[in-house]
C-alpha cells in the first residue's frame, strides 16, 4: 500500500510536469529511430506510447523511461529489409517472452560481470551509431538542410540560457518547421518518411505464418533483441539508480520490459528498452515517480492526436538537430580523457567494445566482446599473483618451496617453471598450504611437478593441499563465513 | 542482550510534543534504570524531485553533471538538517539530564520512521512516541499519520503519549485475555516501571464466558506480584467504557494490545486500537 502510494504519488506535480517534457522529447526519437529501422513513423511511435505506459505499472524502476530506441532499431534493420514489417512485429512478441523468462530466471544478475569499462564502451557505441544514423540526411542536400540543422543545434543548447521552462528541443522543432512553411524550402520532412499515426492503436496479430520457418527467421533478432534490451534497461536503471540515490528491482524491470514489449509487438509497434538520454531528461525535469513514465506515454498519444498534421511538416533537419543532442547527451565525454589515465587494460577493453559495436551494428555482440576482454584481462592479472621461494634444507639434502597465491589455467604453466628439476637432491616439500588450487588445470600442474621430480629418483612430500584445493569445489565462496579474508590472504 | 542494557528509545521530531516525549521517556528510563536515547529521523524524500530544468536538453557529459548537481542538492540539504537537529536533540538532551535520567545519548538516522525503529528494535526495551508530531501540528487530525504504521512495524511495547506530562499516579489495562494482554499482565508483574501504582484491571466489550476466570487470573497475578489491583469487568462498547472509566477512577496511563487484526481490516473496518487511542487522551503503552 505504503509503496505504491510512494511510487505514484509522492511527486504529482513534477511527475507530470517532466512526464510532459519527456514526452516532447520522445516525438522527435520516436520518429527517428522507427527511421533507422525502416518502418514507418507510426510504428516508433505507437511503440513508444505503448511501451511507456506498461512499463509505468509494469517496470521495475519508477522514474525511468523506456520507449522505442536506437539500440533496438539499429538490431532491426535487415530483419525489416528482408522480410518486412509483420515479422519484426513477430519477433518484438518473441523478445518480450525471452525478456519475462530472463526476469524469472534472475537473468538480471549477470550484470555483474559487464564491467564499468563494456557500460562505457556501450553508451559510447550507442551515441557513435545514433549520430552516423543521422548522416543520410545530411548527405546529397542543398544548404538549406545545413543551415537549418545548424540553427536547430544552436537553439537547442542557448535557448536553455534564456529560459528553462520550456524544452528548447520543442522551440528547435516549432522554429524550423514555421522557417520551412513560411519559406516554402523544397526540404525533405517526417511527412516524406512514412506514415504516421492517424488513428489510436489497435489491437493486431502478426500477419504471419505459425512454423518453424518464421521462428527461425525472428528468433535469432529476438534473441539480440532480448539482450540489447535487457543491457541497456538495466544500465539506464542502474544510472537512474544513482541519480535519484535509490534503489529498483531489476529482475522485476526484465520482466516488465518483456510485457512492455509483448504489448508493443501486438498494437503494431516495434521492441523498444529504456532510454538513457530521456531518463536523464525525466530526472533532471524532477520526474521520480511512476506517474512520470505514465504522463509521458500518454502525453505523447495525445500530441500526436492533436498535432498529427503538423507533425509530418517538421523538417528532417529538425530531428537530425535533436537527434545530434541526444547522442551528444548520450557519449561519456570523459571516458576520451580517462583513455590515458585508466589502465591500459580497460581502455583497452571500452575500445574494443566501441570499435566492434561499430563494425557490426550490433550491440549485444559489442559488448559481448568487450565482457570477453574483460574477463582475459582480469584472468591475466589474477594469474601474476603467484609467488614461489624455495630454500634448501637439512644440509643440502633436501628442498622447501613454498607456493602463495593463485593457481589456475592462467598461471598453471608458470607455476610449474618456478620449480627447478635439475637440481640433484634427495628430497623435495613442496607447501602449498598458502595457495589456492582454483581448477583442474593447476592440479594437473602440480601431479606434472610431482611426477618430473619423482623420475629424478627425488622424493616428494606436498603440503597442505587439502586447504589449498578448497577452492576446487563449484560452490567455493568464502564471503559468508568468518575470516574469509584470512583464507585468501594465507591460511 | 542483557534486558538491563536494553534502552528506552524516545522517538522525537521537532514538534513541541518532543518536550512530552522526553519527559516520559526520562520517567520510564528512571524508573526501570535504563539508558535513554534519543532517536530523530531524518526522512529524505528521495521520491520527490525538484524541477526546475524543463529544457529537455542534455549537454556534454550530461549525466555526470547531473549527479554532481543532485548530489551537491542533497549534501547541502542534509547537512543543514543535520545541524538543525543536532541541536534540538542536545536540548531534549539536557532536559532529560536536568529531570534525573540517568543517562541520555543521542542519535539521528536517516529513513523512514518505522524502517528505522524496526531496524533500532533488538536493543530497545520501550519506544516512546508522541500521538501527533510535526505533521499533525498543522492538520486537526487526533492520531498522526506515522502512528499506525510504526505501532505495526514493531514487537516491543510502545509508550504513546499525549501532550503534556502528569507522572503517572494510576494505570489501568484494558484486558481482553487475549495472548498479548496476558502478556501486559506479566510485563506489569515483572517491570518495575509501574512498581507501587494501583493498577485497574478492566475487562469490556462482548461478554466472555471465561471473562471471570482471565480476570481473576489478573488479579491474583498482579497481587502476587505485590500491586494494588481492582479488577472489573464492564459489558459494552470498550472505546466508550475504557474513556468513561479513565475519567471516573482519574486514571493517567493506559495499556492495551494494539493492532491484532490485518493493516486491510483496519482500512475497511476501522481499528479498535485507533479508537481507544482518540478517544483516552491519556498516555497509551500499546503492547504487541
Amino acid at each position: 500500500m505504503k509503496s505504491l502510494k510512494q511510487d505514484w504519488f509522492s511527486n504529482v506535480r513534477n511527475d507530470l510536469l517532466a512526464g510532459l517534457v519527456v514526452a516532447l522529447a520522445l516525438i522527435p526519437e520516436a520518429i527517428a529511430f522507427s527511421i533507422i529501422a525502416g518502418v514507418d513513423p507510426k510504428v516508433g511511435l505507437y511503440a513508444s506510447f505503448c511501451i511507456a505506459v506498461v512499463i509505468a505499472f509494469a517496470g521495475g524502476r519508477p522514474g525511468m523511461i523506456s520507449a522505442a530506441t536506437g539500440a533496438m532499431a539499429l538490431v532491426m534493420v535487415t530483419l525489416v529489409k528482408d522480410h518486412g514489417l509483420q515479422y519484426l512485429l513477430a519477433a518484438t512478441i518473441l523478445t518480450g517472452i525471452l525478456q519475462i523468462i530472463a526476469g524469472w530466471i534472475r537473468l538480471g544478475a549477470l550484470m555483474r560481470f559487464v564491467s564499468r569499462s563494456v557500460v562505457t564502451g556501450f553508451v559510447n557505441a550507442l551515441a557513435i551509431l545514433i549520430f552516423m544514423a543521422q548522416l543520410p540526411e545530411l548527405i546529397n542536400v542543398t544548404w538549406h538542410v545545413y543551415a537549418m540543422t545548424a540553427a536547430g543545434l544552436g537553439i537547442i543548447y542557448l535557448f536553455p540560457h534564456v529560459t528553462k521552462a520550456v524544452p528548447s528541443p520543442l522551440v528547435t522543432i516549432v522554429v524550423l518547421t514555421a522557417v520551412a512553411i513560411v519559406l516554402d524550402l523544397d526540404i525533405r520532412t517526417v511527412g516524406d518518411m512514412g506514415e504516421l499515426p492517424d488513428s489510436l492503436p489497435i489491437f493486431l496479430l502478426p500477419d504471419v505464418p505459425l512454423n518453424f520457418e518464421t521462428l527461425a527467421i525472428i528468433l535469432p533478432y529476438s534473441l539480440t533483441l532480448m539482450v540489447v534490451g535487457l543491457l541497456e534497461s538495466l544500465m539506464t536503471a542502474t544510472i537512474v539508480d544513482d541519480l535519484t540515490d535509490t534503489s529498483s528491482d531489476k529482475n522485476r524491470e526484465c520482466m516488465g520490459q518483456g510485457v512492455a514489449n509483448i504489448a508493443s509487438g501486438f498494437i503494431g509497434g516495434m521492441a523498444g528498452c529504456a532510454m538513457i538520454g530521456q531518463s536523464v531528461i525525466n530526472v533532471k525535469s524532477g520526474g521520480r515517480g511512476r506517474l512520470s513514465t505514465l504522463s509521458a506515454g500518454l502525453f505523447l498519444l495525445a500530441l500526436l492526436m492533436l498535432l498529427g498534421d503538423w507533425v509530418a511538416r517538421i523538417p528532417m533537419a529538425a530531428l537530425v538537430a535533436v537527434m545530434i543532442m541526444v547522442s551528444i547527451g548520450t557519449f561519456n565525454w570523459a571516458s576520451i580523457r580517462n583513455l590515458r589515465e585508466h589502465p591500459p587494460s580497460s581502455s583497452i577493453v571500452m575500445v574494443a567494445t566501441v570499435a566492434v559495436t561499430v563494425a557490426t551494428h550490433d550491440l549485444a555482440q559489442g559488448v559481448l566482446v568487450g565482457v570477453l576482454a574483460s574477463g582475459f584481462f582480469f584472468a591475466h592479472k589474477v594469474g601474476r599473483l603467484l609467488g614461489v621461494r624455495s630454500s634448501a634444507e637439512d644440509e643440502g639434502r633436501q628442498r622447501r618451496y613454498s607456493v602463495t597465491g593463485q593457481v589456475f589455467f592462467a598461471s598453471a604453466d608458470r607455476f610449474v617453471a618456478s620449480f627447478d628439476f635439475k637440481e640433484v637432491i634427495d628430497k623435495v616439500v613442496i607447501d602449498v598450504s598458502r595457495a589456492h588450487f582454483w581448477d583442474i588445470t593447476a592440479v594437473s600442474a602440480l601431479d606434472k611437478v610431482v611426477v618430473k621430480f619423482r623420475r629424478e629418483g627425488t622424493d616428494v612430500d606436498v603440503i597442505g593441499l587439502n586447504e589449498a584445493s578448497a577452492t576446487l569445489v563449484d560452490k567455493f565462496a568464502v564471503h559468508d563465513k568468518d575470516g574469509g579474508a584470512d583464507l585468501l590472504t594465507g591460511h | 542482550m542483557n534486558q538491563q542494557d536494553r534502552k528506552v528509545l524516545a522517538c522525537v521530531d521537532q514538534s513541541h510534543f518532543a518536550d512530552t516525549v522526553a519527559d516520559y521517556a526520562t520517567w520510564a528510563s528512571r524508573r526501570m534504570e535504563a539508558p535513554l536515547e534519543f532517536l530523530h529521523v531524518i526522512d529524505r524524500h528521495l521520491e520527490q524531485g525538484s524541477g526546475e530544468d524543463h529544457s529537455g536538453a542534455i549537454g556534454v557529459n550530461a549525466q555526470a553533471h547531473l549527479l554532481n548537481t543532485l548530489s551537491e542538492k542533497d549534501a547541502a540539504l542534509a547537512r543543514s538538517q543535520r545541524e538543525q537537529g543536532r541541536l534540538f536533540l542536545n536540548r531534549l538532551r539536557e532536559r532529560a539530564l536536568a529531570s534525573g535520567a540517568p543517562s541520555a545519548d543521542m542519535r539521528q538516522r536517516h529513513g523512514t520512521l518505522d524502517e528505522t525503529l524496526a531496524e533500532q528494535e533488538t536493543d530497545v526495551r520501550l519506544f516512546v512516541l508522541g500521538r501527533r508530531g510535526a505533521s499533525a501540528e498543522t492538520t486537526q487530525r487526533e492520531l498522526g499519520r506515522n502512528v499506525e504504521s510504526v505501532v505495526r512495524a514493531v514487537r516491543k511495547p510502545i509508550l504513546a503519549v499525549t501532550e503534556g506530562f502528569t507522572e503517572p499516579r494510576r494505570v489501568m489495562l484494558a484486558f481482553d485475555g487475549s495472548a498479548v494482554t496476558r502478556k501486559g499482565v506479566d510485563m506489569i508483574a515483572g517491570s518495575p516501571l509501574f512498581k507501587g501504582l494501583p493498577v485497574h484491571v478492566l475487562m469490556s466489550g462482548k461478554a466472555a464466558a471465561d471473562g471471570p476466570k482471565q480476570v481473576e487470573w489478573a488479579r491474583s497475578t498482579l497481587a502476587s506480584a505485590g500491586f494494588d489491583v481492582v479488577a472489573d469487568i464492564i459489558p459494552g462498547d470498550p472505546e466508550a467504557i475504557i474513556a468513561r472509566e479513565i475519567r471516573k477512577r482519574d486514571v493517567d496511563m493506559l495499556l492495551m494490545g494494539a493492532y491484532a487484526h490485518s493493516p486491510l481490516r483496519s482500512l475497511l473496518f476501522g481499528s479498535k486500537t485507533n479508537g481507544v487511542l482518540r478517544s483516552a487522551t491519556i498516555p497509551t503503552l500499546l503492547l504487541r
